[in-house]
Parts: C-alpha cells; sequence; structure tokens
C-alpha cells in the first residue's frame, strides 16, 4: 500500500511533466482507437455487405462444387436439410440456390448468361436480392396469367439485348439429365447497376430454374445467415460434423481471396499503429530515464536502508502502470464520442460507393470491446517495455555513489 | 562479550594507477561492543563516512573482512545485503535523506513495511519514536515543511523504528546548528541508554564527541587512537 502511495506521489511530484507524458500516451491511445474502430468499422461494413449481399455467413454445397461446380454435383434433398437447418437456433435464415450457365436471346440478341434459381421468400430473407431491384418487381414463384414464370435480369443483360421490363426472354441451356434445356420467361424485374456483380445474371424462381435444367427438386447451393456472424468458422465446423456428406464452408473459405486481401490490409494497418504507439513510447522511456536519473540519490537511499533492488523496480513498473492507466482513461473521455459518432453518424461520402449493387452512402466505424481493449493492451505492453531498461538503471544504482550525486 | 561489528585489516582503496590511488581506509581493524555509543573522528577526508560505509554494507572493502552480528557482508548477495541492511542496521546521513513524497510517519513506517511487520505494531512504533524524538503532532508533515533539525529527528527515528542491531550516523549533526546538533545527540545517546542499541557516528564536531563514550580518531585511512572513556 505505501509503495502504491509512493509510486501516486511520485507521480504527481512532477505534475507538468507527468501531464505531458500522460497526454502524449493519451492522444497515442485516442489515435490508436479511432484507427481500430474506422478500420474495424470499414472492414466489418465491406464483410456485412459482402455475406448479405450473395455469400450468407456459411454455405453448404456438395463434394467440391465450390472450387468446381458441375450441375450434376448436387444436393438431392434439400427439403430434409431446410427442415435441418429450420430447427437450428444459431440460424437467422438461409435460402435455397441453383447455378447454371446458360445463353439468352431477346428477337435481335443474344448473350451468355449466369442463372441463378433462387427461393423468392427465402432469398429475400437472406439476401440484399430484393433491395437491388431498381425496376419494375422483385420475382415470385408464380407463373402469369400466359403460364410464363417472371425473370429478373441484369443490367448488362438488359442493355446486351436491349429489352425491359414486359419484354420477352429466351434462356438456352443444357439439363442436368444431358438434354437441351430452353424456355421462355418474362423480364420482371432489373437489378443492380452496371457495375454491379449481378450485371450478368438472370434471376429465376427456383422451382422454375429446377424444371428448366431437369434438376427434379435438387438444388447446388445453400446460404445460411447465423445470428452471430462472428460464430461462422466455429458453426460451419459443428454443422460438418452433423451433415458429414456434406461440404460446409464459412465466407472466409467461401471469399477467400477477399478475406485474405482484408486480413492483410488489417494487418498493415495495425503494423501502422504498433509504429505509432511506439514512437509515443521512445518519449515515455524518455521521461521515465529522466525521473530515475533525477532520483538516483533517492534511489540510494533507498537501497541504503534495505529496499531490494526488485522492490525499485516493482516502483517504477508500478508509476508507469499508473501513468498509462490514468492515460487510458483520459484517453477514453476522448475516444467514447468521437468513436461513437463515428459508429452512429459516420461520414457521408461525396459520392455512393457501389458494393455489388448495394450503394454505401456512410463511411461509418465500429465501437466494440475489442476497438478500445486493443490499444490498451499495447500502451501497456509498451509501458511494461520502457520500464525495463529504466528499472535496470535503478536497480544497479550504487547507495554510495547514489547518496553522492544530488 | 562478542563484538557486533568487527572489521579486519580493511582497506579501500579508490583509483587503480599507484600514482593516483587513494586509500581512503588503510588496513583498519575495531571490534565495537552491543550498546556502545561510538563516534569516529577526523579531519575531512580521514575515511570517517568510507569506514561507516564499510561497515554498513554500502560499500565493499578492497581487502579485509567486515562482520556484523558474526556474519561476514562480503559474502552477500546485492538482495541478501539489501535485508540484511533492512533489519541489522539503520542509517542517519548527514543529509537526512528523507523519501520527500512520504510523512515523517510515513518515512519511519516504510522499513517496518518492508520487514513485514504489521499494521498495528508499525503504527504503535511509529507513534513511540516520534514521541521518543519530540515530534509528537508533527507526523503528518512532509519533509520540506520540517527544519533542518526536525528531519534528522525523523531519520533517527526511521534508524530505529526498525529495532536494528546497529545504528550508523554519518555526520548526523553536520548541517545543524550546534545547539541543535547536541540537543540531536543527546536524544541519540537516551535512545542508546533506553533500548542498548549500538551506536557508531562520525562526526568533527568537538562538543558531540564529548557525548561518545568511545572515540576512534582516523587520520589518512588509519586509526591514529582508539580511546574508551
Amino acid at each position: 500500500m505505501l509503495l502504491l502511495k509512493l509510486a501516486i506521489r511520485n507521480i504527481f511530484r512532477q505534475r507538468r511533466r507527468s501531464l505531458l507524458t500522460a497526454l502524449s500516451m493519451s492522444g497515442g491511445y485516442v489515435l490508436c482507437a479511432i484507427s481500430f474502430s474506422v478500420s474495424e468499422g470499414s472492414y466489418n461494413n465491406a464483410i456485412r455487405f459482402f455475406t448479405l449481399d450473395h455469400t450468407g455467413h456459411v454455405q453448404i454445397h456438395k463434394g467440391n462444387y465450390l472450387r468446381r461446380p458441375k450441375l450434376h454435383k448436387t444436393i438431392d434433398d434439400p427439403a430434409a436439410l431446410s427442415e435441418t437447418l429450420d430447427n437450428n437456433d444459431n440460424i437467422e435464415h438461409h435460402t435455397l440456390r441453383v447455378f447454371a450457365p446458360a445463353l439468352a436471346y431477346s428477337d435481335t440478341d443474344n448473350t451468355q448468361v449466369n442463372v441463378i434459381g433462387v427461393d423468392p421468400t427465402r432469398e429475400k430473407r437472406t439476401s440484399r436480392l430484393a433491395k437491388k431491384v431498381t425496376s419494375g418487381n422483385y420475382i415470385s414463384d408464380k407463373v402469369n396469367p400466359d403460364s410464363y414464370y417472371s425473370a429478373m435480369i441484369g443490367t448488362g443483360i438488359a442493355t446486351s439485348l436491349n429489352i425491359s421490363i414486359g419484354d420477352e426472354l429466351i434462356l438456352i441451356s443444357q439439363g442436368a439429365d444431358g438434354s437441351v434445356a430452353n424456355d421462355i420467361y418474362i423480364v420482371g424485374a432489373i437489378v443492380g447497376n452496371k457495375d454491379s456483380l449481378d450485371k450478368s445474371s438472370v434471376f429465376l424462381p427456383l422451382d422454375a430454374a429446377q424444371e428448366f435444367l431437369s434438376m427434379q427438386g435438387k438444388i447446388h447451393e445453400v446460404a445460411i445467415l447465423l445470428k452471430d456472424e462472428s460464430k461462422s468458422r466455429e458453426f460451419a465446423a459443428s454443422l460438418q460434423k452433423q451433415l458429414p456428406e456434406l461440404s460446409i464452408d464459412p465466407w472466409q473459405i467461401v471469399e477467400e481471396t477477399f478475406y485474405m486481401t482484408m486480413q492483410a490490409d488489417q494487418q498493415g494497418m495495425q503494423a501502422m499503429l504498433f509504429i505509432i504507439i511506439f514512437i509515443v513510447f521512445i518519449g515515455v522511456l524518455n521521461t521515465i530515464l529522466m525521473s530515475v536519473l533525477e532520483r538516483t540519490r533517492e534511489f540510494g537511499v533507498l537501497k541504503a536502508i534495505g529496499t531490494r533492488p526488485k522492490t525499485i523496480v516493482s516502483l517504477i513498473t508500478l508509476e508507469t502502470a499508473l501513468l498509462s492507466m490514468m492515460s487510458f482513461f483520459v484517453g477514453l473521455v476522448f475516444a467514447i464520442p468521437i468513436i461513437a459518432w463515428f459508429a452512429f453518424v459516420g461520414i457521408e461520402l461525396p459520392e455512393p460507393v457501389d458494393f455489388g449493387g448495394v450503394q454505401l452512402r456512410f463511411f461509418t466505424g465500429e465501437i466494440s470491446t475489442y476497438v478500445f481493449a486493443t490499444p490498451l493492451a499495447w500502451i501497456m505492453f509498451f509501458a511494461l517495455l520502457v520500464c525495463i531498461p529504466a528499472g535496470i538503471r535503478a536497480g544497479r544504482i550504487l547507495p554510495t555513489q547514489a547518496m553522492g550525486s544530488h | 562479550m562478542t563484538p557486533v561489528i568487527t572489521t579486519r585489516d580493511i582497506c579501500r582503496y579508490f583509483g587503480d594507477d599507484e600514482d593516483i590511488l587513494v586509500k581512503a581506509v588503510d588496513h583498519v581493524s575495531i571490534d565495537i561492543e552491543p550498546g556502545e555509543f561510538t563516534a569516529v573522528i577526523g579531519p575531512s577526508g580521514s575515511g570517517k563516512t568510507t569506514l561507516l560505509h564499510l561497515i554498513g554494507g554500502l560499500d565493499n572493502p578492497t581487502s579485509g573482512i567486515v562482520e556484523l552480528s558474526g556474519t561476514n557482508i562480503a559474502q552477500m548477495s546485492a538482495a541478501e545485503l539489501s535485508d540484511f541492511r533492512r533489519d541489522h542496521i539503520g542509517f542517519i546521513f548527514q543529509a537526512y535523506n528523507l523519501i520527500p513524497v512520504l510523512s515523517a510517519e510515513e518515512n519511519i513506517e516504510y522499513i517496518m513495511l518492508l520487514q513485514g511487520i504489521d499494521a498495528a505494531t508499525r503504527k504503535q512504533r511509529v507513534h513511540n519514536m516520534l514521541a521518543q524524538v519530540g515530534l509528537d503532532g508533527l507526523g503528518r508533515r512532509r519533509p520540506n515543511k520540517l527544519s533542518g533539525g526536525q528531519q534528522q529527528r525523523v531519520a533517527i527515528a526511521r534508524a530505529m523504528a526498525s529495532r536494528p542491531d546497529i545504528i550508523l550516523a554519518d555526520e548526523p549533526t553536520a548541517n545543524l546548528d550546534s545547539r541543535t546538533g547536541i540537543a540531536l545527540l543527546d536524544v541519540m545517546r537516551e535512545l542508546n541508554e533506553e533500548h542498548k542499541m549500538t551506536f557508531v557516528f562520525s562526526t568533527h564536531d568537538e562538543k558531540i564527541m564529548s557525548r561518545a563514550t568511545r572515540l576512534i580518531h582516523m587520520h589518512d585511512g588509519e586509526i591514529e587512537k582508539d580511546e574508551r572513556k
């Protein structure tokens, strides 16, 4: 207790210097916490938009469909699988999909397209597909009075084929049974814009797509939205044990390139912040060494009257740790409102950024324990690190020499 | 009676070159009995302070043996020496050397805290020591709010509170006026008689010397004369 009292009083002994040191540490903390918030915010936004756009948090396929998609690599009993997933408490929603390349024709033109069959109701809950409709109406699994299913097409197709809402779209492909698949659909909606990932996609109701591709109720993919997106890896691993005959992958595997790029970017950011904190602590080291130098005589006396070298090292460490904690609390006072503003208001971008057809209008931050605790952990780490040379110096002081110094 | 302090042929030389070798303490052998009130006297540079430092384990002799209560302190590690000083030696310095951020009470309490003495005993001893050195009511003051004489009284209380075997005082009155210095020596003498604690102090003040029961005269690092009263 007396050691703590001694440490606190030593901090307040040189008020101005302690204040300046604390401010530099607080500044470093605030800078780091904001940077973490903004970077985490951007990454999480990107992940959120990416996963909600089409990937989901976890996907289920048959075999190696994810790496080598083939029409015949199907999940054969989607109804039973769907029931299993509906009963899983960790799952918010899931949707079923089929995929196939096809040729699309209008009266005058043709182009290559990706046919995506989706369950209209489930897809609306699981992805942002419904929100990406720029004109027309979201697809329905009902046929129109002329017995045609409606299709949603990307803007690229609308431009290439020069068609719009209400026009006919002819699709030709190969069926799963080897037959030639062809059918006519009515364009019900246009999806996204010219830069969207969906610009060459044709979205059909799942039943219509299965019928078109002769898939007899089979599907290629299940996309799952979890209640807790951070548990995607654990959830995928646990579901994999439950469904060993299928391949279950978290979004980090499904979108591996995106994930790796994001990780590399995040590590680069952390390295930069680490350097900033390191520079701040060179200044702190200087202050602590100066303080030890000024108190050489006092440390000499403490040693002379029976204080062990390690107790002196503990005293210096305690002083630095206390100063760091005080700096942290001061920093927190400034960091909380700034981070809260970034998280709840954010910066409105002058031009909206298109992200897979989704318009990002705000640049927002993240408010979480990680954002506040990580810079604190770094500050404490560096604070204890700078105590080593200062402590060694103080611990080695010879009482007779020290007491002769002023 | 077994001496509480024994030095055998101790030397402390500074400098490596023979031409500039300073023999601060040169072949000094002394025995100090328990309860003695010994003054080491001599002019400045005679080796008084160095001798006290060697006895107190604050410095290592170039050669020779220092034994305190039968223990050769030269064979101790830094931590062992710290513990030994804490438990067996009380120091009073010329410049008081109190911890500036601690109050008088806390300065006195500090060594007892290192010794692991319980809070109640510490408080009781602090109270008693302050009364004995005549500083009742000034315990909460920090050193900068005390006069030189008062600070030195706190230093005496600090040195004695841990109940050491020996108290070493290096020119304890040098920074005080003669009246305060003599008063302080009287306090030390009373404590010596009351607690039978061994005091060894250096001085070159003749008025102070008169209070000692033994005088060790030093000159150029050597003992010139050793007289008991």
